[in-house]
């Protein structure tokens, strides 16, 4: 069988073909819904992101120019939306503002069906600011070079590397603990 | 979170130094040349932090590596199909536009006098509806020259009808004179006949009187003389 390619899946979309729409959908939920859950923590919320994510990414398929990967694209509207969500969510803290992470939320991964090593990496991720979050999710699951984290997060490549520094250097603190 | 900002001496080469955040995201990438390299090898052996740092790195891309991709919950999936209508071709942005641009046309037709005529498979197109005298003429003489014809033709074709009228009226008169005179005679002939055969007729009639008159005679005579000898 011959799986059409994301452009032509788009173009297809872009005709008003919902089979075709839902078929690229299929092939990006999972990396997003697990974005999702890494970003918020929360099945919920990945959830609520990762429709948010796809009607956003509907809306806009039009001015997909096939400049870089669909994927790229895709996690650079997931990365705009993820921060609108998670302003949402605490409007008074600041995107590089260490989270005060309340005491459910620290057993927030518990709600999300994965293994104990999943659970222990994603709280772990839950404690970072934001903005050292998402370069952490790009660099590591999005394999993703610190150029492209640069050109989907809107700053620099310097700064996309002092942000995976800083995450490191306090996943190393957690990590410690929780995986003592 | 305080930034990293520790510097370390270079290797010596009047490179400019390179920041650990900086050193480290070349390493990430595996975008070191040599003296980086070299230097790199150098910063793990020296500052801890930052071999502590290469360490949680290595530690987290272990994990990532094992970290299992959890499957999407069933979720409405056509909620994100949020396509608006297709614009309808009377809902096209042109047509207000078209529209009032062929109202415009419209109006200056009718105020020009437009007219457009087609002619032996040639189209004309004049303003005003003005004719040149020439084509005026032209058009009179042409339907005078046809109505000349048509009533040519139609006289003629009268003047053939009377004809063959009068020659049909004197054939039958001709007829019925013929018809009438020959039964007439006929008619004389078959009197003439039968006062004939009447007259010859009444002569035998009258000579078969005679006859038997004269038989009559005969034989009265006869029988007068024949008694007489009897008699005697």
């Amino acid at each position: 069988m011959f799986e059409k390619t994301d452009e032509q899946l788009i173009a297809k979309s872009l005709q008003g073909n919902k089979q075709a729409w839902l078929n690229l959908l299929k092939r990006y939920e999972k990396q997003i819904y697990n974005y999702g859950m890494r970003m918020t923590g929360k099945n919920e919320d990945a959830l609520d992101l990762m429709q948010e994510v796809f009607i956003s990414v509907f809306r806009n398929l039009s001015t997909y120019r096939n400049e870089g990967s669909f994927k790229s694209w895709m996690f650079r509207i997931a990365h705009f939306r993820c921060i609108e969500f998670y302003r949402r969510k605490k409007p008074m803290q600041g995107l590089d503002d260490a989270p005060e992470v309340a005491s459910e939320e620290m057993d927030a991964a518990e709600s999300i069906h994965t293994n104990q090593e999943n659970k222990q990496l994603i709280n772990a991720m839950q404690q970072l600011p934001l903005a050292q979050k998402a370069v952490l999710e790009l660099k590591f699951f999005g394999q993703f070079t610190f150029d492209e984290i640069a050109e989907q997060t809107g700053i620099s490549a310097n700064t996309a590397k002092s942000r995976l520094y800083g995450a490191l250097e306090k996943l190393k603190t957690l990590m410690e603990v929780d995986y003592a | 979170m305080p930034k990293q900002e520790t510097h370390l001496g270079g290797a010596g080469s009047g490179e400019p130094e390179l920041r650990n955040e900086q050193l480290f995201g070349l390493w990430v990438e595996q975008q070191l040349n040599e003296q980086q390299r070299h230097e790199f090898e150098q910063r793990c052996i020296e500052d801890h932090a930052f071999a502590k740092q290469v360490e949680t790195f290595n530690l987290f891309s272990m994990h990532t590596e094992h970290y299992q991709s959890a499957e999407v919950p069933n979720w409405d999936r056509d909620s994100t199909f949020d396509r608006p209508d297709k614009v309808r071709w009377w809902q096209w942005q042109g047509l207000p536009t078209l529209s009032f641009a062929t109202s415009m046309f419209a109006i200056v037709m009718v105020l020009t006098g437009l007219q457009v005529r087609t002619n032996n498979g040639a189209m004309t197109i004049s303003f005003s509806g003005k004719q040149s005298d020439q084509e005026i003429n032209k058009l009179v003489n042409d339907r005078l020259e046809k109505f000349q014809e048509t009533q040519q033709l139609a006289l003629t074709n009268y003047t053939q009808t009377m004809q063959q009228q009068q020659m049909d009226t004197s054939t039958q008169l001709t007829q019925y004179l013929l018809g009438s005179s020959r039964k007439e005679r006929r008619e004389d002939f078959a009197e003439l006949i039968k006062y004939v055969n009447e007259q010859r007729g009444d002569d035998q009639l009258f000579y078969a009187r005679q006859l038997n008159k004269l038989q009559q005679d005969i034989y009265a005579n006869a029988d007068l003389s024949g008694t007489g000898n009897i008699n005697e």
